[in-house]
């Protein structure tokens, strides 16, 4: 258990001076990056609970695709450094207020009080061929269905939302149509024979 | 796991929806550009294939399907058919509008729709995640329709405004959210309410997940001190998005309210009751004195529903039955006053014009004396003058705090419709007793004038019988 | 069960001395005498003619925001392969759903051409 609990400060305090990295770099991509280091220092924590699947998935999704729109937003926008910073030394006293406030009272709710090992007693040690991504998959679609096509819609909402607001049309760009290429007889597309008539003595000077 | 089809009839309203706005979706893609026209007619069958749908499943006991996370009950049918009658006429209304900017494409109607979907899954959610995935599944549809116009600066600031803002207030009510569920193991309502009986104000990390709770709800509601999204929004976004996002979801939103509130947590009413009380007087007083301020109509209206929220808030704060009916009521009719005002702006747009100034509304009277007459009826029964429906909500719902003792609270909300009837009365006489600045016609082709009319008898006919439909309120607390 | 994580931690803790010790043994043994010259910014020979930040295509961004719905798409038939036999007919039908209403987007963008590179 000991060791565990190491593993767990370990990637905790990770997590967290990632975290305060995101909000202090000067540079919006190392931001990003550190924000993947909170990500995957989150994952770990998701291990060392035995959600390996809840784990998997904040890599997968959060990291592999997540940050990399994150990093494509950080490029698309051409930051001016400058003004970003302009802000952060005025806004740190209300920011610094608002983050002691949460911290407070993070504090004052999780803590052995409210979920000690009273309230939330130890759950008895899973079987070796326990696994939960099953078991999440038994809930999800069984008792949860009703959320699970909510999801779907939302998600369809989003395609549709991020085509209309982005895609336009671009009738000035000159590109090539494979499609149409491939489609190209042998006949008349490639060769055109045109028939003209002979020119007449054509004077030398 | 058993599954039973039968368990899919109260979903039915839903599902149509669902299945039409896919439909619109996929027309959009296959009919030609001058035949876009079907669009609009689709989603007007979806929405009314939805309400007499409502109608048929509606009515009797209380059921509870989907493993608990759907309810259908007197509550959630009344809410849905007037957020899908709201739907007709804002669909009526905004045709014209849309048309002539080119905004009138698959993904407007689908989008619309969508919202529609998501506040029906909102009005109809028993559970926890329901009800918030329901929530995003509205205000996702809301942010992009905010942004439609996509060469519009204005749409895409106040866009962008709304997200941020409004991911906050997703965010602090996701937080509440969590932590009742650490402290009650719970996401369904009836047993989160059961162990809220049981445990009460002892738990403190249930006093702080209410805290949280009601901080979203009133980002959703837009009550000062959340109210910061609400004038830019209004005043960005393309009218007939204003006229989506001001009405219907104002209904929705009182679900949310109850269903968090009330269905989950009416154990911890003495606590919520003090905040309910703050975030209502003051939405009341700011809402009221700013409108004052505003010479853009849209502006003025933003901070007139701030107001209207802050009276809804009152009903809801009564905690007895009668109250949640008046909060009900309330939130029935403002959707109606607010579909009917933003739909004379509306008539008033044309091509290349957007109706959003006081003045625009100058002797509107000379123009068109029906539309005239409709908005002064509109601005009369907002500023909550007898006979219209306006009066009988605020006096239902300043009857139901009277009867818990709080007479200062009502007397307070008195005073300050007092001020705000200014404000409203000043555009009834702009529209009666000025010249107008321009005589270009007014917008209303393919039945505007026929909801229009159907609008504005509503608003005159509910005030003078509001019997029935409060009648339907009360049936929904019994 | 965590025991089986042991490696992949071990895996970590080499990975991140092999790839941090260079860099730091490099900061402490190599020779290093700045001068204006050399570390002023560089391109080809020149003085910077612009700003190294430029603006990106939005159309990245499609691509990628089109990427992270089906990825989650994804992560949702994960847990739903593993437990398809416990659920049976309804499971079946359910991601059939799922799916169902993701195609009718599937088929909107590439109607629209969003996924069409110009």
């Amino acid at each position: 258990m000991g060791f565990e609990k190491f593993l767990f400060y370990c990637f905790a305090a990770i997590t967290v001076v990632a975290a305060g990295m995101v909000v202090t770099r000067r540079n919006p991509v190392h931001a990003v990056l550190y924000l993947v280091l909170a990500f995957v220092s989150s994952a770990v924590l998701w291990l060392l609970i035995e959600a390996e699947f809840l784990g998997i998935v904040l890599v997968l999704v959060y990291v592999g695709a997540v940050m990399v729109l994150f990093l494509f937003v950080v490029m698309m926008l051409d930051v001016d450094l400058a003004a970003l910073r302009a802000g952060f030394v005025r806004f740190l006293p209300i920011g610094g207020l608002v983050a002691a406030a949460m911290a407070v009272q993070i504090f004052l709710v999780v803590g052995p009080a409210n979920f000690g090992l009273e309230a939330f007693p130890k759950p008895p040690a899973a079987p070796a061929e326990y696994s939960n991504t099953e078991a999440l998959g038994l809930a999800l679609y069984t008792e949860h269905l009703y959320p699970f096509e909510i999801a779907a819609v939302i998600l369809l909402v989003a395609i549709v939302a991020a085509i209309r607001l982005t895609l336009r049309r671009r009738p000035d760009t000159k590109y090539i149509d494979p499609s149409a290429q491939v489609q190209v007889k042998k006949g008349p597309d490639r060769v055109r024979l045109v028939k003209m008539p002979a020119e007449g003595k054509v004077e030398t000077p | 796991m058993t599954f039973d089809t039968v368990n899919l009839i109260p979903v039915l309203p839903e599902i149509l929806i669902l299945i039409l706005a896919s439909a619109v979706l996929l027309v959009d893609l296959y009919v030609k550009e001058a035949e876009k026209g079907t669009l609009h007619t689709l989603a007007l069958i979806g929405v009314a294939l939805a309400l007499a749908a409502t109608l048929l499943v509606g009515g009797g006991e209380r059921q509870v399907v989907l493993e608990g996370h759907y309810v259908r009950d007197a509550l959630s049918d009344a809410l849905k058919a007037m957020i899908l009658i709201v739907g007709l006429l804002v669909f009526v209304y905004s045709r014209d509008y849309l048309r002539d900017r080119g905004l009138a494409t698959g993904e407007y109607y689908a989008l619309a729709l969508f919202a529609l979907l998501g506040m029906m899954v909102m009005v109809s959610a028993n559970s926890f995640l329901a009800i918030y995935l329901g929530l995003e599944l509205l205000a996702l549809c809301l942010y992009a329709l905010v942004a439609f116009d996509r060469d519009s600066q204005r749409g895409a600031e106040a866009a962008m405004k709304y997200f941020v803002l409004g991911a906050l207030g997703s965010g602090m009510l996701l937080y509440g959210i969590s932590m009742i569920y650490g402290a009650t193991g719970s996401l369904a309502l009836d047993e989160v309410a059961a162990v809220v009986a049981e445990q009460g104000l002892e738990n403190l990390v249930l006093v702080f997940g209410l805290a949280f709770l009601v901080v979203g709800i009133g980002f959703k509601f837009g009550a000062v001190p959340f109210h910061m999204w609400v004038p830019d929004i209004y005043e960005g976004a393309p009218t007939p998005v204003v006229l989506l996002l001001g009405s219907a979801p104002k209904i929705a939103a009182l679900a949310l309210a109850v269903r968090l509130l009330i269905d989950g947590l009416g154990g911890l009413q003495s606590d919520w009751q003090g905040m309910l009380v703050i975030l209502s007087v003051l939405s009341m007083g700011l809402g009221n004195l700013l409108a004052i301020a505003q010479t853009n109509i849209k502006r003025m209206l933003a901070y007139s529903t701030i107001s209207h929220v802050g009276f809804i808030f009152l009903g809801l704060l009564a905690g007895t039955a009668d109250g949640f009916a008046a909060a009900m009521f309330y939130a029935i009719v403002y959707a109606m006053m607010a579909a009917g005002a933003f739909g004379i702006l509306l008539i008033l747009s044309r091509r290349g014009f957007d109706a959003e100034h006081l003045d625009d509304l100058k002797g509107l009277n000379d123009r068109d004396t029906w539309y005239a007459a409709v908005m002064a009826l509109m601005m009369f029964s907002m500023a909550g003058v007898p006979p219209f429906v306006g009066f009988m909500a605020k006096l239902f719902v300043l009857k139901a705090v009277v009867d818990i003792g709080m007479t200062w609270l009502a007397i307070v909300a008195v005073f300050f419709s007092i001020i705000g009837a200014f404000y409203y009365l000043r555009i009834v006489w702009l529209i009666y007793f000025d010249k107008p600045t321009t005589d270009a016609p007014l917008t209303d082709s393919g039945g505007v004038r026929v909801a229009m009319s159907l609008n504005g008898l509503a608003v005159l006919g509910l005030g003078l019988f509001p019997a029935t439909l409060l009648a339907i309120c009360q049936a929904a607390f019994l | 069960m965590l025991d089986n994580y042991l490696p992949v931690l071990i895996f970590i803790l080499i990975g991140i001395l092999v790839g941090v010790g260079p860099l730091v043994l490099g900061y402490f043994l190599g020779p290093r005498r700045p001068d204006r010259e050399k570390d002023s910014p560089y391109e080809c020979g020149f003085e910077a003619f612009e700003s190294a930040r430029m603006k990106f295509d939005v159309r990245y961004y499609l691509v990628a925001i089109l990427f992270i719905i089906f990825d989650l798409e994804i992560a949702f038939l994960f847990p739903w392969a593993v437990a398809l036999e416990g659920l049976g007919m309804v499971g079946f039908v359910a991601m059939t759903l799922f799916l169902g209403i993701l195609v009718v987007g599937f088929i909107y963008e590439w109607r629209k051409g969003a996924l069409e590179w110009e």
